[in-house]
């Protein structure tokens, strides 16, 4: 016997252009949705990587001063402030605090970059507080330097791309005038690292004759200490800004929370527009086979029946269109990063789309609810129609 | 990326963002390239730089390509010898991306600018060849050189000393010894103490000659990149 499933797969063949058309609306949809849900959860993740890859939770600067290279280069390498090294102790004794490392940012003109010239930044560590926090860090090449006033650097990925170097060969830095050897070149991280050379902090300290002074201490809060409050007493010593990266995150994810409502309200637009859809095709065809359902009602088909007949046809055509938009995200989830990453202000490290299981199921469920939603109305008409004033032509419509 | 450049970037572009986000769905279909390739050579600013370099052009049109997309070991094979060195170190391999700017002076296509990397004394050099269509030098341009002689090198009177040659020039230069022949050896270096970086200039100089050879030129009468 002809189940209600073949005859309505049967009723849709007849339509191919229109019942391809309206699944296409529908994968569009569904694609939308599992990449825009995807893209929710799998921004957060990267970001979170991206801070935790950061290595410290805090960091102090002298007031004013910019707390990390790219806005050092913004400001063309000025702007840059000091404090003394001896800091680091009062932070130390603070017992949610882990571990510390001072770093000495500094910038030189290169007139030799470009037309006009760029900036070149060195950061001075010490390669054992640093590397702690740092435990990411792995090298390609070599390893860090030994001796703490040694003329050595260590150099990002980029930055030994850029610059073709491999340890054992020389930079020079520039206004300076001082040769370093490249002792070690680091993997790839995705973070600032890459573009970065390290130095001695206290080869840095000489040359650029800060000696005792450092531009930012690194702090790692112990795992369940109260960051907030180290924060608040951080916040006592003299002339000094705390940046939390805690915070910088909760700002990252507020701005991009504003665009995300703005993108899934695309999204739910899309999904209207594709039940509208859903709804158009399945009323067109119950107005074209109006006779054939008088028909069907005139030898004994309940309302019921019929309502049930089109309400498989809608249901055929979600779970198609619905599966095929999830294999379209499924596929293009890697292009989608790409193009989210070509127009996103920031793009953190790693997948930008998260899809799994749950968000698979949960969008075809989703789907398949709104498109069964769409379909009880023309359901209802169809169950409501009269046979004779059907099989007459005249329904009534 | 940090925590300041993201905050500026969020700012900078964010009103930007809302609209280009709801383009990303649509341009879905549109391809794009690889993420972590080497590292390529590329104009600082082009739209300055192709005016500046190419005086009489109007427009540029913008063509990546590498030795492993254009032929493989085969071809890095070739481009070896016709560089008459190996390509050397972790930065010179078969996938670094080359961008050639195709010069036009209205529709008419009148040279091209391509620039390659070289490792230096102290860092990475980029030398940037301004070609006509018949592949010979009409400029010569250092965008970037660490060294305490690189004023001498970038300057325009070291350039001029390579306006009108070509790779046919060039095969008497040894880029593995830094022995030069003919007109190569009349290029005079501006800078004795930094001989290192005169045969980098020359070497990256005969390694821009050769590939664009290879990518253009030659690639011309087989279909390739137009000539």
């Amino acid at each position: 016997m002809i189940t209600n499933f073949q005859v309505a797969y049967k009723n849709l063949l007849r339509k191919k252009v229109r019942t391809l058309l309206t699944i296409i609306g529908i994968a569009l949809s569904s694609w939308v949705l599992v990449s825009l849900l995807g893209f929710n959860r799998g921004y957060e993740r990267a970001l979170n990587k991206d801070i935790d890859n950061m290595g410290f939770q805090l960091m102090i600067m002298a007031k004013g001063c910019p707390y990390e290279a790219a806005t050092m280069m913004l400001k063309g390498g000025t702007g840059l402030k000091y404090m003394n090294k001896s800091l680091i102790e009062d932070v130390d004794r603070q017992p949610e605090v882990e571990k510390t490392t001072p770093i000495l940012m500094s910038a030189v003109f290169d007139p030799n970059k470009g037309e006009s010239g760029g900036i070149a930044g060195y950061f001075g560590v010490e390669p054992v507080s640093f590397a702690a926090m740092k435990t990411f860090l792995s090298f390609r090449q070599g390893g860090w330097f030994t001796d703490p006033n040694a003329y050595e650097v260590v150099m990002g990925y980029e930055a030994a791309e850029l610059e073709q170097r491999e340890v054992g060969d020389m930079i020079l830095m520039p206004e300076k005038n001082v040769e370093f050897r490249v002792v070690g070149i680091l993997n790839r991280t995705g973070t600032q690292d890459d573009g970065t050379i390290f130095a001695p902090l206290g080869t840095l300290q000489k040359i650029f004759d800060r000696p005792h002074e450092i531009t930012t201490i690194g702090i790692k809060v112990k795992k369940g200490a109260d960051s907030a409050k180290l924060e608040a007493k951080l916040y006592k010593l003299p002339d000094v800004q705390i940046v939390s990266l805690q915070q910088v995150k909760d700002t990252i994810m507020k701005l991009i929370s504003t665009a995300k409502v703005m993108v899934l309200s695309i999204a739910v637009i899309a999904i209207l527009i594709a039940m509208v859809g859903v709804i158009n095709t399945i009323l067109t065809s119950v107005w074209e086979r109006m006779q054939e359902i008088g028909i069907l009602k005139t030898i004994g088909a309940m309302p019921w029946d019929i309502f049930r007949l089109i309400w498989t046809e809608t249901l055929i055509l979600c779970i198609t269109g619905g599966i095929l938009g999830v294999v379209f995200a499924l596929l293009l989830a890697r292009l989608t990063d790409i193009l989210i990453r070509g127009v996103l202000p920031y793009a953190p490290g790693g997948g930008l789309v998260l899809i799994d299981l749950r968000l698979v199921l949960t969008t075809l469920v989703s789907i398949i609810v709104i498109g069964l939603f769409s379909g009880i109305y023309p359901a209802w008409k169809a169950g409501r129609i009269r046979p004779l004033e059907a099989i007459r032509g005249d329904s009534g419509r | 990326m940090t925590p300041a450049l993201l905050t500026y970037n969020i700012f900078k572009r964010g009103k930007g963002f809302l609209v280009l986000a709801a383009l990303t769905f649509i341009l879905l279909v549109a391809s794009s390239g690889a993420v972590w390739a080497a590292v390529g050579c590329d104009l600082n600013d082009p739209d300055r730089d192709v005016a500046r370099l190419f005086p009489e052009s109007t427009g540029y049109k913008t063509i990546y390509t590498s030795i492993a997309q254009k032929g493989g070991e085969k071809l890095l094979a070739k481009i070896e010898a016709g560089l008459g060195d190996r390509f050397h170190g972790i930065y010179e391999t078969i996938d670094v991306p080359y961008t050639i700017y195709e010069i036009y002076s209205s529709k008419k296509r009148i040279g091209y600018i391509h620039g390659v990397n070289q490792k230096g004394q102290y860092g990475g050099i980029q030398v940037f060849l301004v070609l006509d269509l018949e592949g010979r030098i009409k400029g010569f341009y250092i965008q970037k050189m660490t060294s305490r002689h690189a004023g001498k090198l970038r300057d325009a009177a070291f350039g001029r000393q390579f306006i009108g040659l070509t790779i046919r020039e060039f095969t008497d230069y040894d880029a593995a010894t830094g022995k030069a022949g003919g007109k190569i050896a009349g290029i005079k270096n501006p800078a004795p103490e930094a001989e290192a970086d005169f045969r980098a200039a020359l070497r990256a100089a005969k390694k821009n000659l050769v590939l664009m050879d290879e990518f253009v030129y030659k690639a011309a009468s087989t279909g390739g990149i137009q000539k």
